[in-house]
């Protein structure tokens, strides 16, 4: 009787080991192998290297949960192998927009709202870190007392997509809101070649 | 015998992890929590740092988590008193909200989603709230129409809160956030 209670306890043991291996390599593959992810919700509406629009936050119409109604949604997908991806804002209007840089897998590695922008514009290059040194060789010492009027960003990854979101503080905002993230253009740019 | 003895018992454990993984993924678990009376958030989602459990939440998803200088989000599933929001009650939202540029607060299904209404109200933002004359506020949620702010649960058998305060100066990683800091949630009648 006790030789089957231990075993069985053994055999348990052995069921929760196993449980909580699976548990823990689950979650770390899971922003790997997640098929349907926000990239490929996206990537299914969007064509790379331009903003697109996003639909508008309505009741079954939603492209990702947790979207907020009050606000208009652009989406530019990028590919960083053939070079860096400028994007650039002119914002006219006193409207909180924010910006927010995500990878693949959709973590942010970096975002600002309007306040960050230089007399009402905003200019940020994504590289990587070969493409910004690179860049930052061909500058060599020439005018480095000037301060850079864009921001310089090291993507974690290649592939990734940015996310420009508009306030629409009051409904009749709308089309002020979306015709503004439409305006944010992302422009993907060849390095020259020496 | 022993070798399906064994298979069993590594089926069983397969069976059981993934049971354990979806369960805590979709109770939105995760060491990354920070809470405020019936509020929680998850501050770190919004950056590199976000946290195994948030990381692979946010790919099962396709949610996309505020950037940190975006905002914080935080969802009430419950009310002040730590009861579950029923549909068939009505909710006072009240009191202030910490220093931010706007805020706005919406109704959601548990998993996200916009519940749809006649009024065709989903939720409020902060210019468009009424409020008292010291700025404080109240939006009353309920299924049928109320004066004031009215934010309509339609016909949804279970919802949440969500609160957005964007370009905020609060920060979760410095400040202990008391449960007065965000508004509080009372429960009225019921139908």
């Amino acid at each position: 009787m006790t030789v089957r209670f231990y075993s069985f306890l053994l055999y348990l043991a052995g069921v929760l080991f196993v449980a909580g291996l699976v548990h823990i390599v689950a979650i770390l593959v899971m922003p790997q192998v997640a098929p349907h992810d926000a990239y490929a919700r996206l990537a299914a509406l969007a064509k790379p290297g331009e903003t697109t629009l996003l639909p508008r936050a309505l009741p079954g119409h939603e492209v990702t949960p947790y979207e907020d109604p009050a606000f208009a949604q652009a989406v530019c997908l990028y590919d960083l192998s053939d070079g860096p991806l400028h994007v650039h804002a002119d914002l006219a209007d006193n409207r909180l927009v924010t910006i927010s840089f995500r990878t693949q897998t959709g973590q942010v590695f970096y975002s600002m709202t309007d306040r960050a922008s230089l007399h009402g514009t905003i200019d940020v290059r994504i590289m990587t870190q070969p493409q910004l040194d690179a860049i930052e060789a061909a500058e060599g010492d020439e005018d480095n007392d000037q301060p850079l009027k864009e921001l310089r960003l090291v993507a974690p990854d290649v592939k990734g997509f940015v996310l420009v979101d508009a306030m629409s503080t009051y409904p009749s905002e709308r089309a002020g809101a979306e015709a503004e993230v439409k305006s944010v253009t992302c422009a993907p740019e060849t390095l020259a070649q020496d | 015998m022993t070798l399906i003895k064994f298979l069993l018992t590594a089926l069983a454990g397969v069976a059981l992890g993934f049971m354990i993984t979806t369960r805590v993924l979709d109770r939105r678990l995760s060491f990354d929590t920070a809470q405020a009376g019936p509020w929680r958030g998850q501050p770190k989602s919004g950056t590199m740092d976000i946290d195994p459990y948030a990381n692979a939440r946010i790919a099962r998803t396709a949610e996309l988590p505020l950037g940190s200088a975006e905002g914080l989000s935080f969802i009430a599933r419950n009310d002040s008193a730590g009861a579950p929001l029923r549909p068939e009650c009505d909710y006072i939202v009240s009191g202030g909200v910490p220093p931010t540029r706007y805020w706005t607060l919406t109704l959601i299904s548990p998993k996200g989603f916009l519940i749809d209404n006649k009024a065709k109200r989903f939720g409020f933002t902060s210019a468009e709230v009424v409020r008292a004359t010291d700025g404080t506020f109240t939006i009353v949620v309920a299924r049928t129409a109320r004066s004031g702010n009215w934010l309509p649960v339609g016909d949804a058998k279970a919802y949440a809160l969500m609160l957005r305060l964007y370009d905020t100066l609060l920060d979760f990683g410095t400040t202990k956030v008391g449960a007065d800091a965000l508004p509080k949630i009372t429960r009225g009648g019921c139908a």
